[in-house]
């Protein structure tokens, strides 16, 4: 019928469960010392709870002696304990074959008589002399005895024995009262965390669902990548290949105009090209397949490789390249690979860089021993809500369709991923409309990929 | 669900107040607390926070023993309001025979009632309990505030079930024991065609109600007499 598992709330508790039993019944202790008369308390089911004697030990250890006295005591007490009584709060008598009495009340919580209290045993204050149904258990039985015994047990009138009774029976219900908010409280309380907790389960297991198809599909998109860039770099060759061997002339002499023509059709295939080779190059890092071939790299080399690569670009923008001096230190590393993340910095300051600019490309070193290989330019900089990203695949800070400044999104995240591969780490800092400077950190020993930093940079060493 | 003991000639009964927070949920039944009598009722249980805003519910016990000898065990909850007490929500709603969904009438609560409307009826659900079969009355409380919605503009909270509608104002009592009372008639009417009330327990309409709303202080209410009459 229901989804959830039965709450507290629609089961029901018993009078010991509602009660701290223990302390009750030093309760119940101090009221029948108060009142000098015993007391008992019962749940619905017919078990004792608590059970206080006072005064009538003697008189009772008397009677029970006698065979006879000892049946008529347990059915007293049966009738007592079990007899009926009508479910509402008012004290009920029962008479005791030997002369004293009890009186008996329910006790009655949410219209529902949840146990019962017995008050007594004691002497009513009418009682003139020991009954008969008393004398006569024995033949040997000793009034006199019996008398003096039963001066132990307090006499008093029925009547304020019943408002004793009913006083004690409205402790008992606010007592009952405060135990039942306190165990919902705490049962419910537990109640509401476990269902909290299902539900977060349950959220958590679609997200994970979720997550998982997301992970697929990624693959998926990767593989796609991959097959086409092979698929597309295939023909790309041949148009390269074939309009480089019109230029060098051997399809026959060519005017000026067709070797502009064919100029254009080169410059750009080999743009394509490149960045064909990206996407290569940016699913083999997420499918964790990127070699490193180490050696030793002289950082001025590389830098000169890289600036003379990038120079004629720059120079037709108008800007100035300044090579920083880097002495003749070395670093451990994959030298196609430096020199291309070294080149993909330096062309995105071109790119980003207005004319009369300056570029500046120099290393040192760095604490750890490690090295620094970094790219400043006077651009137009990075706004700092930006920055954080522009490491991502396929991020773009002007990510409109009509932005300015063109790119796949691909040249930092290879940079930041081959970097990492080397065990090392990337760095930008940028003020807006001012400039911007890349760092790369390379570990200067090649504890390549000792510690790879993210699943994307998991990498072979050979 | 209600219970019925056989053995014990019982029958045991619940009823929620649900709603968004400070709508007035509390506020009806220390409402009911004041009006009914000490004879028929337990002890209001509040379990709340020191800024008075339940915590896990309220609950009222009502009972009453019918001619016939039945003895009938209500017991009235509200559900906390507050937005982070969605599963406790959930824990009191198992299991009602009705429910009374006590919404802030103003205009500018349209939107949180709404969603809470929403909210109690896939609680519902959670429970295997059936929204369109289940008796449900809408109190629109707070009437006596200025831009409050009028009968004809609660289109959104009557797009799936046609509950009725109740006007009220909790804080003055008004509204309070007609809200319980048309609740309780259809809680009696669904009981009945399911179990037979009359037919087998010989608890009728008339007397169902009576026990309770002749307890009940009816002074300043639409109801008459010893409850029975609407």
């Amino acid at each position: 019928m229901s989804g959830l598992p039965p709450s507290v709330l629609q089961q029901e508790v018993s009078l010991g469960e509602l009660l701290d039993v223990k302390s009750f019944t030093e309760v119940c202790q101090s009221f029948a010392e108060l009142y000098r008369v015993g007391l008992k308390v019962f749940d619905a089911a017919g078990n004792r709870l608590v059970e206080v004697k006072v005064g009538n030990a003697d008189f009772c250890g008397y009677i029970w002696q006698k065979p006879d006295g000892r049946a008529q005591c347990i059915a007293t007490v049966q009738r007592v304990k079990g007899g009926a009584v009508p479910e509402e709060a008012k004290p009920t008598a029962f008479d005791c074959f030997s002369g004293c009495r009890y009186v008996v009340q329910p006790v009655v919580y949410e219209g529902d008589a949840v146990g019962r209290i017995v008050f007594g045993p004691f002497v009513p204050d009418d009682l003139v002399q020991l009954p008969r149904t008393l004398t006569a258990i024995a033949p040997d039985f000793d009034p006199n005895m019996a008398t003096s015994y039963m001066q132990k047990i307090r006499r008093v009138p029925q009547a304020t024995a019943e408002k004793i009774l009913r006083h004690f029976a409205e402790i008992l219900e606010v007592l009952v009262f405060s135990g039942h908010k306190n165990l919902i409280t705490a049962r419910l309380h537990i109640e509401a965390v476990q269902e909290s907790y299902r539900e977060l389960q349950e959220k958590n297991r679609q997200l994970e669902d979720g997550f998982g198809k997301l992970k697929e599909l990624d693959r998926l998109k990767s593989n796609f990548l991959a097959t086409m860039s092979h698929e597309l770099r295939t023909p790309l060759t041949s148009v390269i290949g074939y309009s480089e061997m019109m230029l060098e002339g051997l399809g026959g002499p060519l005017t000026s105009e067709q070797r502009e023509y064919l100029g254009i059709i080169m410059e750009k295939g080999e743009n394509l090209l490149q960045l064909i080779t990206s996407i290569l190059d940016i699913t083999k890092i997420e499918a964790g397949r990127v070699r490193l071939v180490l050696s030793e790299v002289e950082l001025g080399q590389l830098i000169r490789d890289a600036v003379s690569t990038v120079l004629p670009h720059a120079r037709k923008k108008g800007l100035t390249l300044v090579c920083q001096p880097a002495g003749a230190a070395k670093v451990h590393c994959d030298r196609e690979k430096a020199r291309q993340c070294l080149i993909n910095l330096v062309s995105n300051a071109v790119k980003f860089t207005p004319a009369g600019g300056t570029i500046t490309v120099g290393a040192g070193e760095a604490p750890g021993e490690r090295v620094a290989l970094y790219v400043t330019d006077t651009g137009i900089g990075i706004t700092e809500e930006h920055l954080p990203r522009v490491w991502d695949v396929f991020y773009q800070v002007d990510g409109s369709s009509t932005r300015e400044y063109g790119g796949a999104g691909l040249g930092l995240a290879i940079v930041k991923s081959f970097v990492e591969a080397h065990g090392g780490e990337v760095h930008v800092r940028s003020v807006p409309n001012s400039g911007s400077t890349f760092t790369m950190v390379f570990p200067a020993r090649g504890a390549a990929a000792a510690a790879p930093r993210s699943p994307q940079a998991r990498s072979a060493v050979s | 669900m209600v219970a019925f003991n056989n053995e014990l000639r019982e029958i045991a009964l619940k009823v929620v107040y649900y709603g968004p927070a400070l709508s007035g949920k509390t506020t009806n039944l220390q409402s009911l607390f004041q009006k009914i009598d000490p004879k028929v009722r337990g002890r209001l249980m509040t379990l709340d926070t020191k800024d008075d805003r339940t915590l896990f519910f309220d609950m009222m016990p009502v009972f009453f023993r019918t001619t016939s000898g039945v003895k009938v065990k209500l017991k009235l909850y509200t559900v906390p309001g507050q937005v982070m007490h969605e599963s406790t929500r959930r824990i009191v709603l198992q299991g009602t025979d009705a429910v009374a969904f006590v919404a802030d009438a103003r205009r500018s609560e349209t939107v949180t009632t709404l969603a809470y409307w929403n909210n109690m009826l896939k609680n519902l659900e959670a429970n295997g309990l059936e929204p369109s079969t289940l008796p449900i009355v809408i109190q629109m409380n707070k009437c006596d505030l200025a831009d409050v919605r009028g009968e004809d503009e609660l289109q959104d909270l009557l797009q799936v079930l046609r509950p009725l509608v109740i006007q009220a104002v909790a804080i003055r009592g008004e509204g309070v024991v007609e809200t319980l009372h048309i609740l309780l008639t259809l809680a009696y009417r669904t009981l009945d065609q399911r179990v037979g009330l009359e037919r087998s327990w010989h608890i009728s309409e008339r007397e169902f109600l009576s026990q309770i709303f002749s307890h009940m202080d009816l002074r300043g209410t639409r109801l008459t007499g010893a409850g029975a009459a609407r």
